[in-house]
C-alpha cells in the first residue's frame, strides 16, 4: 500500500484539527445517490436508488444491494468503485471468520473489521480515503442489526437512517415515520417513500434496489416484488 | 560353491565407489515425544477427560505431577498428547486468542469454534507441526457433550469416544466394545455420568498397567452444563 516516495499518509492534520480529506470524502458520499436503511422488530430493510445516466444502460446488470453473507447484506452511497473493494473485502473477512470459528460471522464483528479497512486507508502511505458511506445489515443473535460505516472508520448503530442525496430531509422524514413496531413489509414501505422524497420522474423496479435481512437470511428483492410493492405506495 | 559364485558375478557389475560411506545429515531433532496418554467420552448432558500427569524421557520419568491439559472457558477444555514444549506453546496460543475473542465478542467461544480454531492453528504449521495429538472436549450449545480428536496438522474429527497419546491404542479396542458396543450391537445404550467416570477410570488405571510411559495420577475432568470439576486419580508408579 505505501511505495517508497509515498511512504507518509496524504490524510494530514489541517490546524482546525480536522481531517479535511475526511471531509471532502463525506462530500462525495453527500453527494451520491441516496441510500435507506429501516430496522424492523423482525428484521432490516435497505434500500438505494440506481438512476441509470443513459438509457443504452443494461439495467439490472450493476447492482448496488449486495450480499456479503447468508444473513448480512449492504449498500452504500458515494463512489461504486471504492464500493465494490469493499464488498470484496467484507466477503472475504467473513469467509475467513468462518473458517477460523467454524460459525456465521456477528454483524457487529463484520461491521468493525470493515470499520478497521476504512481507517486503515485514512492513515496509511500514499492511499486516499474511501468515498463511500456503508449502510450494513444482518441478523444474529435473534435479533436484526443496521449499521452506518464511514470513511473515516467510525461506525454508528440506527434504528433508521438515511445517507447521499437530501439525506437531511430523509432523516427528517424517518424521525416522524420511525416507530420500534414496524415489520419488515412496513419498513420497505416507509424506505421506498423516504426515496420518494427525493426522486425525480417516475419510481419503478428499474431504478430502485430493495434488501430485507429477517430470520432467514438476507436476499435483494426480485423486481416483480419491488414493482408489488411500489403498487402499494400510489 | 554356487551361492559364492552368483554373488561374485553380481559384484563384478557393482560399482566400488558406492560401497564407500555417503555422508549422513546430522541435525538437531526438534521433536520428542513426552508420553502419557489422553482418554475422553461425550456423552448426554456431560464430556469426561482423563489424562495422565507423568512427564516421561525415553526410559525416564521427568516429572510425576505434569497436567496435559487446559481449560479454556466454563464449558471447554484441550488435552493433548505428544511433546510438552509444542503443547504448552499451543495452548497459550489457544488461550490467548479466546481471551481476545472473549474482548470482542462479550462473550466466551463455543466448543466447535475452539474446535475449529485448533485445527486451523495446527494447519497454519503444516510444514513444521505442532508434535501435539489434541483432544478437545467440552459441551456444545444444547448442553450435551461434544468431543473432537486432531492429528499433528489439525485433521478434525467429531467422536463419541477418543484417545490419544502412547497408551491411546490399548484403549482403542476396550472403548470400541464398552462403548460403542462394535462387537454387541444390541446392548448398545447412553451411559450415564458415572458409568462414563468409571468406565473411563478404569480404562485409564489399565493403560498404566501396561503402558510404561502411562502412570503415577491421572486428571480426571467432568464437564457438564454446571461447570467444570477435576477429580485426581491416582495410578500405578512403576
Amino acid at each position: 500500500m505505501s511505495s517508497e516516495p509515498y511512504s507518509f499518509s496524504l490524510t494530514t492534520f489541517s490546524p482546525s484539527g480536522k481531517l479535511v480529506q475526511i471531509e471532502y470524502a463525506l462530500a462525495a458520499v453527500a453527494a451520491g445517490a441516496p441510500a435507506v436503511a429501516i430496522k424492523a422488530k423482525d428484521g432490516a430493510v435497505l434500500a438505494t436508488e440506481k438512476k441509470h445516466k443513459s438509457i443504452l444502460v443494461e439495467e439490472h446488470s450493476i447492482l448496488k444491494v449486495e450480499n456479503v453473507t447468508n444473513h448480512i447484506g449492504m449498500v452504500y452511497s458515494g463512489m461504486g468503485p471504492d464500493y465494490r473493494l469493499l464488498v470484496r473485502q467484507a466477503r472475504k473477512i467473513a469467509q475467513q471468520y468462518q473458517r477460523n470459528y467454524l460459525e456465521p460471522i456477528p454483524t457487529t464483528q463484520l461491521v468493525q473489521r470493515i470499520a478497521a479497512v476504512m481507517q486503515e486507508y485514512t492513515q496509511s502511505g500514499g492511499v486516499r480515503p474511501f468515498g463511500v458511506s456503508l449502510l450494513i445489515c444482518g441478523w444474529d443473535n435473534d435479533r436484526p442489526y443496521v449499521f452506518q460505516c464511514d470513511p473515516s472508520g467510525a461506525y454508528f448503530s440506527w434504528k433508521a437512517t438515511a445517507m447521499g442525496k437530501n439525506y437531511i430531509n430523509g432523516k427528517t422524514f424517518l424521525e416522524k415515520r420511525y416507530n420500534e413496531d414496524l415489520e419488515v413489509d412496513d419498513a420497505v414501505h416507509t424506505a421506498i417513500l423516504t426515496l420518494k422524497e427525493s426522486f425525480e420522474g417516475q419510481m419503478s423496479s428499474d431504478n430502485i434496489e430493495i434488501g430485507v435481512c429477517n430470520k432467514d437470511g438476507f436476499r435483494r428483492l426480485t423486481p416483480a416484488e419491488v414493482t408489488d410493492y411500489l403498487a402499494n405506495i400510489a | 560353491l554356487k551361492i559364492s559364485l552368483k554373488m561374485s558375478m553380481f559384484a563384478s557389475k557393482v560399482n566400488i565407489s558406492s560401497l564407500e560411506k555417503k555422508p549422513i545429515e546430522q541435525r538437531f531433532n526438534p521433536y520428542r515425544d513426552n508420553g502419557g496418554s489422553v482418554i475422553a467420552l461425550a456423552g448426554k448432558g456431560y464430556c469426561v477427560l482423563i489424562a495422565d500427569t507423568r512427564l516421561g524421557g525415553g526410559y525416564d520419568i521427568l516429572s510425576r505431577n505434569v497436567s496435559k491439559c487446559k481449560q479454556l472457558n466454563s464449558k471447554c477444555i484441550i488435552a493433548a498428547g505428544g511433546m510438552l514444549a509444542d503443547r504448552r506453546a499451543l495452548f497459550n496460543v489457544i488461550d490467548a486468542r479466546h481471551i481476545i475473542f472473549e474482548h470482542q465478542h462479550f462473550r466466551p467461544m463455543t466448543t466447535q469454534s475452539i474446535a475449529q480454531l485448533v485445527s486451523v492453528t495446527l494447519y497454519s504449521r503444516r510444514f513444521f507441526p505442532y508434535y501435539t495429538f489434541n483432544i478437545v472436549a467440552g459441551i456444545d450449545e444444547e448442553g450435551n457433550g461434544q468431543l473432537f480428536g486432531y492429528d499433528a496438522v489439525g485433521s478434525m474429527e467429531q467422536l463419541p469416544y477418543g484417545v490419544q497419546g502412547t497408551g491411546g491404542v490399548l484403549a482403542t479396542p476396550f472403548l470400541d466394545n464398552q462403548v460403542a458396543c462394535k462387537t454387541h450391537e444390541d446392548d448398545k445404550r447412553d451411559l450415564s455420568l458415572a458409568e462414563a467416570i468409571e468406565l473411563l477410570q478404569d480404562t485409564m488405571t489399565s493403560i498404566a498397567e501396561r503402558d510404561i510411559h502411562t502412570g503415577d495420577s491421572a486428571e480426571v475432568w467432568i464437564i457438564t452444563e454446571d461447570g467444570i470439576k477435576m477429580e485426581i486419580l491416582p495410578l500405578r508408579q512403576d
